[in-house]
């Protein structure tokens, strides 16, 4: 991506950011497009990138508009110039929101509207990967539990087992004692 | 058998807190771009607030520069103000 430098010390580069409203027809698009480009030429401004970003939604409605499009455009222009434009920027139709902003020094154009598109579908698979991690770990859970109740389950039968035979014996030396201690049985 | 230490003497065993580290300040950023949504989504919490220095660990140097994106972002449409 190009780094921006202006080629004189009288101007600076600005960067203006548009949004304007999803339900323009092609025609009326353009034509806004052309009368922003048509105000910085008027001002002897020279372009430098143009960026389209397309359509996108909104975090919030803007004048009940819920989707917008972004432009972003590059210039380098005289700084006492660039009053005038925001003031004319403020009066045309079609523009929800502007905003210019000067970009630091040795600014390296970025282009956002790629960057984005790359992040959703990334975000996408991240997301997918999240949630098949969470079904391994919680089915893994899953067989330990089970595991564990098999051995619960063991252990209280070998103890039933143990603790049974001892009172078989018990019970048996009392019947013994009782034959035992019978004073009818003659022997 | 060895007597349980006391409370004080496990606090004193455990190791030094993990010192913050800036996310911005490892890449060396000059600048926070507003137009960077991804970047600056998750320093705004589930009501579009932005999230504390204290809990993100940025210094201030850079979280003066993310209000200044972020502030700009919510202007434009991009970020929320209030959800």
């Amino acid at each position: 991506m190009p780094t921006l430098v202006p080629t004189s010390e009288e101007n600076a580069i600005y960067e203006l950011c548009l949004l304007y409203p999803d339900n323009l027809s092609q025609k009326e698009e353009a034509q806004l497009l052309k009368e922003v480009e048509g105000l910085f030429d008027e001002a002897g401004g020279k372009q430098m990138v143009k960026d389209l970003w397309g359509k996108r939604g909104l975090a919030y409605p803007i004048k009940k508009h819920a989707e917008g499009n972004f432009a972003v455009l590059y210039y380098e222009i005289d700084p006492q110039k660039i009053k005038e434009i925001n003031h004319q920027l403020l009066i045309l139709p079609n523009v929800l929101r502007h905003l210019i902003v000067k970009p630091p020094k040795n600014y390296e154009v970025v282009k956002y509207s790629e960057h984005y598109e790359k992040w959703l579908k990334e975000r996408k698979t991240v997301s997918e990967t999240k949630a098949k991690e969470e079904e391994k770990v919680l089915q893994q859970k899953v067989v330990e539990r089970a595991r564990r109740q098999a051995k619960r389950a063991e252990e209280v039968k070998k103890e039933e087992q143990a603790a049974k035979p001892a009172v078989q014996e018990a019970e048996l030396t009392e019947k013994l004692e009782k034959l035992i201690s019978d004073e009818d049985i003659g022997l | 058998m060895p007597r349980p230490s006391s409370r004080h003497q496990q606090q004193a065993q455990q190791k030094p807190p993990r010192p913050k580290v800036c996310p911005f300040c490892e890449h060396m950023a000059k600048y926070i771009d507003y137009k960077d949504y991804p970047t600056l989504k998750p320093y705004t919490d589930y009501f579009g607030n932005i999230r504390q220095r204290y809990y993100t660990g940025i210094c201030l140097k850079h979280q003066k520069m993310l209000r200044e994106a972020i502030e700009r972002a919510r202007f434009m449409g991009m970020l929320a103000y209030r959800k």
